[in-house]
């Protein structure tokens, strides 16, 4: 579905590259999790997969990047952005500032498209309800909390409908509840046959919703595969990625010399309960 | 945070079309100044902007600002045309080196009648139409949508980036700089502001452009529109009608010779 061989990217007038030999292969209907430091690419590669670099960045691409088999580089950016929809980290600009409403802001990328009026009521209506933004249609985008435009920025591209939806850190200005509503909607949508990239921190919801983490470090992918693998990796402080609260609970236990022996520290709260059962059993 | 001077009063100006009533602005504009006779703005602000404004519901917040434009343009126009007219012969008053003459101030009264409708009008337009409607409605009608996009996004971030100097300034003060004294003392503490501010707006442009992109903003579609601009037969035919009333009220006099 999502393929990228051997991509590495300089920025325009950088002699050194923030990419290097960079693969990635996501199936389609799959929540692939991207985790990296601050400064470590994720932004960088979340517009090459959405084709933005080259075609508005610049720069020096090389390798191969394709969406369901089409090459990126070979489409006009028109064309690139209605297969792969990009959440930007900013959501303040995200909000076009041409329309007055959250509603007319939602259905302002299907007003672009040349979308029928009932279809765009309709689809705007759904998304509202999934992200409950239904208070807040009426009201100017402008009005809104950081959290709440970051919910009306991923409801007006998921109301697009692409096949491929990438989202650099989508959750990062909203509560608790906010951010497990927007993954619970991931999930939805994942049922749907959508793909999901997500540039994403919340460690222990990605271990909950994502497919298959990668892991972006020293301008590579260091580490790709099961979330339950990835987030037990002993090398996770060196890329600083940091570690699930269970799986610093672990840590802290076995300093104090509890759950000696143990090989695989628990990421998620299930195999936290059973670590520390099987210890409490052992006494 | 309200960015523009628009005011939902509902009335039955306020759902006209919004290119019907750009084209009523235009044509009074076009009357009151190709009329080379001061009666006729009066005539208009009589038969048209003054029962529009009341049917509006909005004119208290027309006076107002009107009142703001226009104040310091009439006294200015008054004083020196009724001062320094060139044809000024008939003296009204005398002081010293200074005439006021009555050609001087019939000149005047010209010229301030025209911008009073010139004024009116605009403003009229602007506390009635929601500038996303006219944009809509003007992009509906084929205007380039990027040009749409410039007029309303320039309209709407004008109070976010000021909301954001606010956010930088708070800042800085927050980390103890002080914005008291002289005003020089208040400049110099202002440029360093600045650096952020515009560094902040470059880099926002090329996200929203990037965000403006991904929501299919280059495509060659033809463009729907969520909410749908309210129109009429009756506006249709008027849209037509008025330009040519107005063409007619100017050309005809000229040709009779009654001017
Ligand atoms: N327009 C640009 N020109 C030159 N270098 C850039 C540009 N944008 C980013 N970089 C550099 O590329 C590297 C990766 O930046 P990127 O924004 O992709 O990181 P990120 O992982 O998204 O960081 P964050 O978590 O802070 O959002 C950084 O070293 C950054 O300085
Ligand atoms: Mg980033």
């Amino acid at each position: 579905m999502i393929r990228l061989d051997g991509v590495s990217y300089a920025y325009p007038d950088t002699v050194r590259p923030v990419l290097e030999n960079v693969s990635l292969d996501i199936g389609r209907g799959t929540i692939a999790g991207i985790l990296g430091a601050s400064g470590a690419g994720k932004t960088t590669l979340a517009k090459i997969i959405a084709g933005f670099i080259p075609h508005v960045d610049g720069g020096e691409l090389s390798g191969t990047v394709s969406v369901e088999g089409q090459g990126m580089g070979d489409l006009q950016l028109a064309e690139a952005v209605s297969r792969v929809g990009l959440v930007i980290q900013n959501p303040f600009n995200q909000i076009s500032g041409a329309r007055y409403t959250v509603r007319e802001e939602i259905a302002f990328g299907l007003e672009n498209f040349g979308v029928a009026r009932p279809e765009m009521q309709d689809r705007v209506g759904e998304v509202a309800d999934l992200l409950n933004l239904g208070p807040l249609l009426d009201r100017s985008p402008y009005e809104l909390s950081g959290g709440q435009q970051q919910l009306v920025a991923i409801a007006s591209m998921i109301v697009l409908r692409t096949p491929v939806l990438v989202m650099d850190e989508p959750t990062s200005q909203l509560d608790p509840a906010g951010t497990r509503m927007v993954f619970d909607v991931l999930s939805t949508l994942r049922g749907a046959g959508i793909t999901v990239v997500i540039f994403e921190h919340k460690l222990e919801l990605l271990h909950q919703h994502a497919d298959v983490l990668y892991v972006l470090a020293d301008r590579s992918i260091v580490a790709a595969g099961d979330p339950t693998d990835i987030l037990a990796d002993a090398h996770l402080a060196e890329w600083h990625i940091g570690s699930t609260r269970y799986t610093r609970v672990a840590r802290a236990a076995q300093k104090r010399g509890l759950l000696a022996g143990l090989r695989h520290l628990p990421v998620s709260l299930e195999q936290a309960v059973a670590v520390f059962a099987d210890d409490g059993g052992a006494r | 945070m309200s960015s523009t001077v628009y005011v939902d009063r509902g009335s039955s100006i306020h759902r006209l079309n919004p290119v019907t009533k750009l084209v009523a602005m235009l044509c009074i504009i076009v009357i009151v100044f190709a009329l080379p006779v001061w009666w006729v703005s009066g005539l208009v602000l009589a038969v048209a902007i003054i029962p529009a404004a009341v049917v509006s519901r909005c004119g208290r917040k027309l006076s107002r600002i009107s009142a703001t434009i226009l104040l310091p343009i009439l006294v200015v126009l008054f004083v020196v045309q009724g001062l320094t007219f060139p044809g000024g012969k008939t003296a009204l008053i005398s002081w010293g080196v200074f005439t006021v003459t009555s050609e001087g101030l019939h000149f005047a009264l010209g010229i301030g009648l025209r911008l009073v409708c010139l004024v009116l009008a605009s403003v009229l337009l602007v506390l009635t139409t929601h500038p996303g409607d006219l944009m809509s409605a003007l992009t509906a009608r084929g205007m380039s949508p990027k040009f749409g996009y410039i007029i309303s996004s320039t309209l709407q971030l004008i109070p976010a980036f000021r909301d954001r100097a606010n956010a930088i300034l708070l800042a800085q003060q927050a980390r103890g700089l002080s914005v008291r004294g002289s005003p020089l003392r208040r400049i110099k503490i202002m440029m360093p502001l600045l650096g952020p501010l515009i560094l902040g707006m470059f880099t926002d442009v090329e996200d929203r452009s990037t965000a403006m992109e991904a929501r299919g903003f280059g495509s060659t579609a033809r463009r729907t529109s969520l909410v749908p601009v309210p129109d009429s037969s009756v506006q249709r035919v008027s849209r037509w009608a008025m330009p040519m009333v107005s063409l007619a009220v100017i050309v005809v006099p000229f040709a009779t010779g009654a001017l």
